[in-house]
């Protein structure tokens, strides 16, 4: 439209061109200038607004960016926090589970050194035949002093303790333990044999015992090394179905691996 | 008199001329003689004789010295031709000097030829003859030496000497190895990536890694020709053999941790024996009886020292963790007489040598002077080799757990990665 309306005129020049006079002619020349000004006026008054609409989006859309970039650098900040904190209660986790296992150990170490002394402060005291104090060590002496036998090497010595520990205490919490150990003796003088029915008696007594695990891994190994592969692959087969969860299962993997499942 | 009757009758005179001795700091129960506390039998190594005479004496009076057993009694030149007169010990001048036993070395067609005197009997306690290749054969002939030096030693104390070990390190990326006594240093491997070197239990043999590519090597002394064992994705780091030096135990891992495995020399797969759930577990270390390994691992967050049965089940945490620290303990030796284990532990924010008892997990610290990682135990476990860098560099320096005594082992560029030998009967 605007276009057309700047064209008349010259439209008007061009038809009536012809016919008019000279006086006509400047009169038209006249308007048209003055026709031309007001079209010029009105773009630039459009272009001006429409600068000032543009200036205001931008503007607006800087603000827009600004915010974004705050919220941006927040989340980041919150995700790094986040991380922190997963990492964080990840580690202490992993702190904690560690300690638990230690806390056993030293529960274990102390309930031997609480026996030591309730046995010296028995010997000190004169005798209640009404009441006569336990004899002998306690369950706690018995699994430490056959841990340290055998760690030194006594291997009959240690087995001993921990056969008198299963007799005298048989519900005795580390039994399944002191079991496994009277395999390691039998297996550190490689009496591969009664190792292994050892092994098979944890499995058999305490099936649901952690240490269940590490004898049927033991065992799997032992038959392994005798060249029986489909007796150990139902070892290491156990451990995946009964013990998923467990290092055992991890490594028994690795072993069906190399016996080709 | 045979041997065993000579040696018997030395030790006897020993335990009576024992409290003659100068005087030490050193407790060690000396096997074969009456414990006594805080003593240390004077020994004066007299003039030698023939070719190499004075290296013989300075060699053999340095390897008495850095065993921490006896007291060297070092005489001046004069004195030391008075000590020993017309092939005859001047016993009057040995006694009042308060010497338990003399020695004289005598280099022969044949090798070597020992004499061991007893002061206080005024007798020759012990003959021995050591075969010995020529001087110019400098390694071999130093070796010899070494070895006359531990017998010495034995036959004093009861107690084998060290004399003849050697030890790994790295330096420059390159495998070095070095005497016990700091002398005959020689690069083994060529300018590259090599790192963590561990030895056979035989001597003869060296496994380390490569960084780049990252794999595990052996490497046979006798021939410098090396192979490699274990390669592949990932990284592979700090090799040791096993006790009966049949595979290797070394620290592998592709994208999440790091985990150990074994491997037979024969080569094959690796098999897995830590489970470490994406944590690192590495250098690993055998118990003596070859049926434990302690291990550095992060799985509690931080690297602690851990146990474990040598298939890998029984893991156990060695170290006493509180909750909340960010301990750093690594690099565990286990002592040939399997009651303890060496580790690097920061304390302050600096490492320090500990060991930590086996059975009653007693800790105890060896070392304040500067920073101090990577403890090896020597095969008599009464010696440690360790970084320090105490000097301003990072270098070898060796300690007597008993006496606190250390020496500096190595001089030059930077090291690390420590590996003494087990006792070198060739190579």
């Amino acid at each position: 439209m605007t276009r057309w309306r700047r064209l008349a005129p010259l439209a008007a020049l061009g038809v009536v061109g012809c016919l008019a006079s000279k006086g006509d002619v400047e009169l038209l020349q006249t308007n048209m200038q003055s026709g031309f000004k007001a079209a010029r006026d009105a773009s630039a008054q459009a272009e001006a607004a429409q600068r000032a609409n543009m200036d205001r989006v931008l503007s607006q859309i800087s603000r827009e960016t600004d915010s974004v970039r705050v919220l941006s650098v927040r989340l980041a900040k919150l995700q790094s926090d986040m991380q922190n904190d997963h990492y964080e209660m990840g580690r202490q986790l992993l702190q904690i589970q560690e300690l638990t296992g230690q806390s056993q150990r030293r529960i274990q170490e102390l309930r031997a050194s609480l026996e030591d002394r309730a046995q010296s402060a028995n010997a000190a005291t004169p005798p209640d035949s009404a009441h006569p104090a336990p004899t002998g060590p306690g369950p706690g002496q018995l699994f430490q002093s056959s841990l340290d036998q055998l760690r030194r090497g006594s291997t009959s010595t240690a087995r001993s303790g921990f056969e008198e520990l299963l007799r005298t205490y048989p519900t005795y919490d580390d039994a399944p333990e002191a079991m496994v150990y009277i395999a390691e003796t039998y297996a550190a003088e490689r009496n591969q044999a009664a190792a292994d029915s050892v092994y098979g008696l944890v499995i058999k007594q305490y099936p649901k015992s952690p240490k269940a695990a590490t004898a049927l891994y033991k065992q799997g190994l032992s038959f392994k090394a005798a060249g029986r592969p489909a007796a150990a692959r139902d070892a290491f087969n156990r451990i995946l179905r009964e013990f998923p969860r467990s290092d055992e299962a991890v490594l028994a993997q690795g072993q069906l691996r190399a016996l080709g499942r | 008199m045979s041997t065993m009757t000579s040696r018997r009758a030395l030790l006897a005179l020993l335990c009576i001329a024992s409290p003659l001795g100068a005087q030490d700091t050193t407790h060690a129960v000396r096997i074969g003689l009456t414990y006594d506390p805080g003593t240390k039998p004077g020994v004066v190594v007299l003039p030698s004789k023939g070719l190499g005479a004075d290296s013989i004496r300075s060699i053999v009076q340095r390897d008495l010295d850095f065993g921490d057993r006896v007291s060297v009694m070092a005489l001046e030149a004069g004195a030391a031709s008075d000590a020993s007169r017309a092939n005859v010990p001047n016993w009057q001048m040995l006694a009042r000097l308060g010497a338990a036993a003399a020695v004289q070395i005598t280099s022969t067609a044949a090798g070597l030829h020992l004499a061991v005197y007893n002061v206080a009997t005024r007798q020759t306690a012990l003959i021995r003859d050591f075969p010995a290749p020529a001087m110019s054969e400098m390694r071999a002939w130093r070796a010899a030496v070494h070895g006359l030096s531990d017998e010495l030693q034995e036959s004093i104390t009861g107690s084998r000497g060290t004399a003849r070990t050697r030890v790994l390190f790295e330096r420059t990326r390159r495998i070095w190895v070095v005497d016990s006594d700091g002398e005959q240093l020689a690069s083994l491997t060529e300018s590259g990536t090599a790192g963590s070197p561990a030895w056979h239990p035989g001597g003869g043999m060296i496994t380390y890694s490569l960084l780049v590519p990252s794999q595990i090597v052996v490497q046979d002394l006798s021939n410098g020709r090396a192979r490699t064992l274990a390669s592949g994705n990932g990284v592979f780091i700090s090799p040791v053999y096993l006790p009966d030096g049949s595979g290797v135990v070394y620290g592998h891992g592709v994208d999440d941790g790091v985990d150990l495995f074994t491997i037979a020399l024969a080569g094959g797969s690796g098999r897995r024996l830590s489970v470490g759930r994406g944590s690192d577990n590495v250098q690993p270390t055998f118990s003596p009886d070859g049926r434990r390994i302690a291990f550095t691992s992060g799985r509690a967050g931080h690297p602690e020292i851990y146990t474990m049965d040598a298939d890998g089940t029984n893991v156990d945490l060695l170290t006493p963790l509180e909750f909340g620290e960010n301990a750093y303990r690594a690099s565990p030796d286990w002592s040939p007489d399997g009651r303890s284990v060496a580790f690097q532990s920061r304390i302050g924010g600096i490492f320090q040598i500990m060991t930590i008892g086996l059975r009653d997990r007693a800790l105890k610290q060896l070392t304040s002077d500067g920073q101090n990682e990577e403890p090896s135990w020597a095969p008599d476990g009464r010696h440690l080799v360790f970084v320090s860098n105490r000097s301003g560099v990072k270098q070898l320096w060796v300690l007597d757990v008993e006496s606190g005594r250390t020496r500096q082992l190595t001089r030059g560029a930077a090291v690390r990665n420590p590996a003494w030998s087990p006792r070198l009967s060739s190579n």
